[in-house]
């Protein structure tokens, strides 16, 4: 038996190692074509590799169709700040329902967990229109209120089920010492679960980061607009397409960042985020 | 914890909801403690005003004809009708059909085979984060890659240095041979959530029953079909429930692939409805759209849950 099991190993290996490639190509693609200039694109070869060093002239390409840099700033402030407050607010309402005295507490969370029931598709119109008629279309705060409500749902569900895991037995004790629920909350609930909101806070911070359809939406000008809109207007293939592949590569950084950062933690299995 | 546990996890929790811990002492106490609402004070506020509003405003202005600059119009269900006679919604439809299918082959097979192929190798964690990797691009940057890996420069010139002039053409010009290839490029990006939930679910899979089939003399395929399959179950419906959903929602990679062309061809109701609203000014016609495929995807996710739970009961 294991001898069969062990003589199949190098042809599962390359299996494995023939797809790796496959998956790994696009971004040799990426990585030597931002590279290259524009012109030796176009006129070279496909398997050709960079003979010059264009980056810079790339980037200054980019600037003169977008404004790359303010919509990495822009949504490196929409996901800090809308993850940090998504899971605050979060926190608060996991709270309330899964420990303290109040009514209601499936129809508490069913409403707030109504955002990922329902496709986006229904959010688009009306809240188009809200921030039109209140004058927060197309400004950094409409960006962020939307997508800190955008983000609570998924922190809810998460943070409800890790608070009913807890013993209650601590809450009990803490109030036996007359320890006010806010206390409670601040000095045993929050740094219980300091692992999944670590975990929440970069999955949140990444959905915002990729997010297209709420910035192109909810923005117009270069001040406002989030990095993923701001990309799509480059109109991919057609015009100088090194400098594409730059913009695309520099627009990945905060994201490959948490990924080498989660790789780790993966061996856990730890929440997989659904959104 | 993934996510099915996190399911299995939900009966337990009612059976806790029901004893609050700060039991109201007296009769005489008895009178409603406002504080413990105002926990829920920022999240309801914000869920009212962009969940609840959304959905009901949504659901009457598809019962209406709206540019959004001149007066509200209703008109009763003439948007509905008219969807079901407009040839680009029947195309949109056709076409998130192709998405649900092969979105239910591609993310939901290769990741399995995958995941099999990667508990076995000595080498799993590297491959597993091989094909972890392409997650870390957004939808929107893969799609911009593979536009720009199948443009004329790109894959296209390959095939007709080896001869094949035939496929040196934009195959994103031509109709639903585009929506394959973008289904695959989804696919591409999107695989590894899949294949992670595959491979701690294989991981759980108890390995008594499996030692003791294999002394019985099962092995290879008979292994795979009769008892690990069946096994992997409730992690295979969470997957094909997140790929169905999925393929319903994608809008990111088709705006920047096709963006929905040539000649609309290649739009999916999401991008229908994206354009009928904010390109036409159709609000009332779009939010039809957007009303049309919520009752889908809810009933959807209505049949796997439900099912779910029976499972776990």
């Amino acid at each position: 038996m294991k001898n069969s099991v062990e003589s199949r190993a190098p042809v599962i290996n390359t299996f494995l190692s023939l797809l790796a490639f496959m998956w790994l190509f696009p971004f040799l693609f990426v990585v030597f074509n931002s590279l290259k200039s524009g012109q030796e694109y176009n006129l070279g070869n496909f398997w050709d590799l960079p003979t010059t060093f264009s980056i810079v002239e790339n980037y200054e390409y980019l600037a003169t169709k977008i404004d790359l840099l303010s919509g990495f700033m822009n949504s490196l402030v929409y996901g800090l700040v809308a993850a940090f407050l998504a899971i605050a607010f979060s926190v608060l309402a996991a709270y309330a329902i899964s420990t303290l005295n109040i009514r209601g507490r499936l129809f508490w969370f069913l409403l707030i967990y109504s955002g990922t029931i329902f496709p986006f598709q229904m959010y688009l119109i009306p809240t188009f229109r809200f921030y039109s008629f209140t004058g927060i279309y197309d400004t950094k705060f409409g960006l962020i209120i939307f997508y800190i409500a955008i983000c609570m749902p998924f922190c809810l569900f998460v943070l409800r089920n890790f608070f009913y895991t807890l013993p209650k037995e601590l809450v009990e004790a803490a109030k036996m010492d007359g320890a006010k629920d806010l206390t409670i909350l601040r000095k045993i609930y929050v740094p219980m679960a300091k692992a999944p909101i670590a975990a929440l806070f970069l999955f949140q911070f990444t959905w915002v980061w990729n997010d297209l359809l709420f910035g192109m939406t909810l923005s117009k000008s270069e001040e406002t607009r989030p990095i993923m809109a701001s990309l799509s207007m480059l109109g991919g293939a057609g015009n100088n397409i090194p400098a594409v592949l730059l913009a695309a590569f520099i627009a990945s950084i905060p994201t490959l960042v948490i990924f080498m950062v989660l790789s780790k933690s993966f061996e856990k299995g730890f929440i997989i985020s659904t959104k | 914890m993934s996510l099915t546990n996190e399911i299995s996890n939900e009966p337990n929790n009612k059976g806790v909801q029901k004893k609050p811990i700060s039991h109201s002492k007296s009769r005489k106490n008895r009178k409603i403690e406002w504080t413990p609402y105002l926990y829920l004070l920022p999240a309801v506020t914000l869920s009212l005003l962009f969940f609840i509003f959304s959905i009901v405003f949504t659901f009457f202005i598809s019962f209406t004809k709206w540019d959004g600059v001149n007066d509200i119009q209703f008109v009763g269900f003439e948007n509905y009708i008219e969807m079901f006679n407009d040839p680009n919604f029947l195309i949109a439809c056709l076409n998130t059909v192709i998405w649900v299918l092969g979105g239910l082959i591609i993310p939901v097979l290769i990741p399995l085979i995958l995941a099999i192929a990667i508990t076995k190798s000595r080498f799993g964690s590297a491959f597993k984060n091989i094909f972890y990797l392409p997650n870390a691009l957004s939808p929107t940057i893969a799609g911009i890659i593979m536009t720009v890996l199948l443009s004329l420069y790109g894959l296209p010139q390959v095939m007709g240095m080896l001869g094949l002039d035939s496929l040196q053409t934009n195959w994103l010009n031509i109709p639903y041979v585009n929506t394959l290839i973008m289904v695959a490029s989804g696919a591409w990006q999107g695989i590894g959530i899949n294949l992670i939930l595959f491979i701690v679910g294989l991981n759980n899979i108890p390995t008594e029953p499996i030692e003791a089939a294999k002394l019985d003399g099962a092995s290879g395929l008979t292994l795979y079909t009769k008892l690990i399959l069946p096994l992997l179950k409730p992690t295979t419906l969470i997957v094909l429930l997140m790929s169905l959903v999925n393929s319903f929602k994608t809008f990111d990679v088709i705006w920047v692939m096709t963006g929905g062309g040539p000649y609309r061809t290649s739009e999916t109701l999401a991008v229908t409805m994206y354009k009928e609203a904010f390109v036409n000014n159709e609000l009332g016609y779009g939010s039809a759209v957007a009303i049309f495929l919520s009752i889908i995807t809810l009933a959807i996710s209505w049949f796997f849950l439900k099912d779910t739970f029976k499972g776990e009961e």
